[in-house]
Order: C-alpha cells, then structure tokens, then sequence
C-alpha cells in the first residue's frame, strides 16, 4: 500500500459518495483519474487489504431483530469439535475461542441473528443438545451505542 | 437491490448506472432509493471495508464491565467516542457492557483500555479482557429474506 492508496482509503472507507462517478473528487484531490482509483481499489481488494467492497447494512433495521451473543464453557480437547459444529448454522455469523479467567470459563463465543428472542432461544437450546454443553449463557443484546468497521486507517 | 449490492458491488466509474442496468430501472431511481435507505438508516454505509491486520492494527481484544445500571449511558457513550471501539454493546447480564478494541500492538491496546476503565471509574475486578486465541467463523452477510 502506497501514499496514494492510503489516501484513497482514508477518504472512502466511511463511505463513497452517492454521486454519478463517485470517484471523481478523491481522483481530483490526488491528481490522478477516476480509473486510476478504480484500479487502486481493485488492487487492495485482490490483496485483501479491502476485506470487502459494498453496502453494510445495519441489521436492527433490515428484518433481523434479535442479537444474542452465547458463551460456551467447552471442555479443551472438544473445542475444536464445538466450534466447528456451531459455525455450521447460517444463524451463527461469529464463532471464537476467546481466553479464559478464574471466575470466567465460558471459552467459545458464538454471536447469533434471528427475528426474536424466543427464536433464537430455542435455537441455541437446541444446538446445547446437538453438542452437549450444558454450561452457556445467552447474552441478549439491550442497546447497540457502536457498530462500525473495526479495520481503519489514520493519519 | 440490496442483495445484490451487498456480494457483488459493482466496481465501475459509475457504479449506480451498473446496478440500474442489472436491475433493469434508471441510474437516477437507484440512486433516489439508496438515498432513502441510508436516510431510514437501513444501509450503514457504501464503501470498503479494510482487514484490520493488512491497517496495521496488530492487537484487538472483547472487553467485558459491570456498569451501574444508572451510569451505563453516560459510559457507553464515553466508549463509543473512542475510534478503537468498533462494537458496542449493551447486553442483559451483570457483564452489561461489551465492547472491542483495536490498536497498533498491545501496548497501545492495553493503554487505552485503561484510559477507558479509569474514564469509566470501574474497578478492574468489574472488567473482563477477553481477547481471541482462534477464530472459526467471521461473516456478517445477513440473509435478507
């Protein structure tokens, strides 16, 4: 990633304007043309620097309403097996072994979408059976203060 | 509309005329509908979205606090004002309060979270670092219907 690329980056990873050529005035700022950005971009994204290049849509107001995160205190050597499991479900959008502390053993993390809470409790139920884990809490979430993409670029 | 947008974002000069033609309606309702979505706050946001690791962010980590019912506002709002803070939220469980953290290296990280808690004036014993030790699953496409 050059100077160009970051300032490419800084200036559209907000958001790129709803104009007709939206690549227009970072182009102009940088003294470049509009399909040189373009080929920067696809660049970054061919390298995986841009992880993803589209619309993010905020999920409490496209259909899906329930956010629960569930923990999981697996037994070490199952870990893999659990994991694995969980993430099989379209339902499950995150899945992580995070560390443990003395008070805290819940070690795998599965964050899971559905339309309501009732929903997604007899879901997670459900799949406490499949994988034999008895030990688990379903955190529901209350408020959302910040949703927004984690990788950013500073000056 | 937003299905297709959300997978495969067509990156071309003007991409609103290369969605209308795959939809087969004018530039100018894809563009007037996008509008409405982001105004109704549906779309978060039309752009890329950057591997933290490839933007140098090295360290990140799950932060969990107990918060008195009575300040979780005010310290939520405190937190989201951070830019390493990139998730939070407010969850039902004495750990009320769940937020992530994203710096250049621990060091970094470890400063900030304790600027955070000390800002917050909760206790360590309230708090709960819980970085990840192995990732299975990261995807964030919501089936739309």
């Amino acid at each position: 990633m050059d100077n160009i690329d970051f300032e490419i980056l800084l200036a559209l990873q907000d958001g790129i304007p709803l104009e007709r050529e939206p690549y227009s005035t970072v182009a102009t700022r940088l003294a470049i043309t509009p399909d040189e950005v373009l080929e920067r971009l696809k660049r970054l994204r061919e390298e995986k620097v841009i992880r993803k290049f589209g619309l993010f849509l905020r999920k409490n107001t496209a259909g899906v309403v329930a956010n629960a995160m569930v923990v999981w205190e697996v037994p070490s050597n199952r870990v893999q097996e659990v994991a694995e499991y969980l993430s099989k479900f379209r339902e499950v959008t995150h899945c992580y072994e995070r560390r443990t502390t003395a008070k805290w053993r819940y070690n795998v993390y599965t964050v899971i979408h559905g339309a309501e809470r009732k929903i997604v409790s007899e879901f997670v139920n459900k799949l406490a059976k499949a994988v034999e884990i008895e030990d688990y809490l379903i955190l529901f979430s209350v408020s959302e203060f910040v949703r927004r993409s984690t990788g950013r670029v500073e000056r | 509309m937003l299905e297709k947008a959300q997978d495969e974002f067509p990156l071309t000069i003007r991409p609103w005329a290369s969605m209308a033609q795959e939809l087969g309606i004018s530039e100018k309702e894809v563009m007037e509908r996008l509008d409405v979505l982001v105004e109704r706050g549906v779309i978060r946001k039309i752009g890329p979205s950057l591997d933290p690791k490839r933007v140098g962010l090295r360290a990140s980590t799950l932060i969990a606090m107990k918060v008195p019912e009575n300040r979780i506002e005010n310290v939520a709002n405190m937190v989201s004002k951070y830019k390493e803070v990139s998730h939070c939220y407010q969850r039902e469980h004495d750990y009320n309060l769940w937020f992530t953290l994203a710096a250049h290296n621990q060091i970094e990280l470890e400063k900030t979270l304790e600027e955070i808690r000390l800002g917050a004036n909760i206790p360590e014993s309230n708090v709960l670092n819980l970085p990840s030790t192995r990732v299975f699953k990261i995807d964030v496409r919501f089936q739309l219907t």
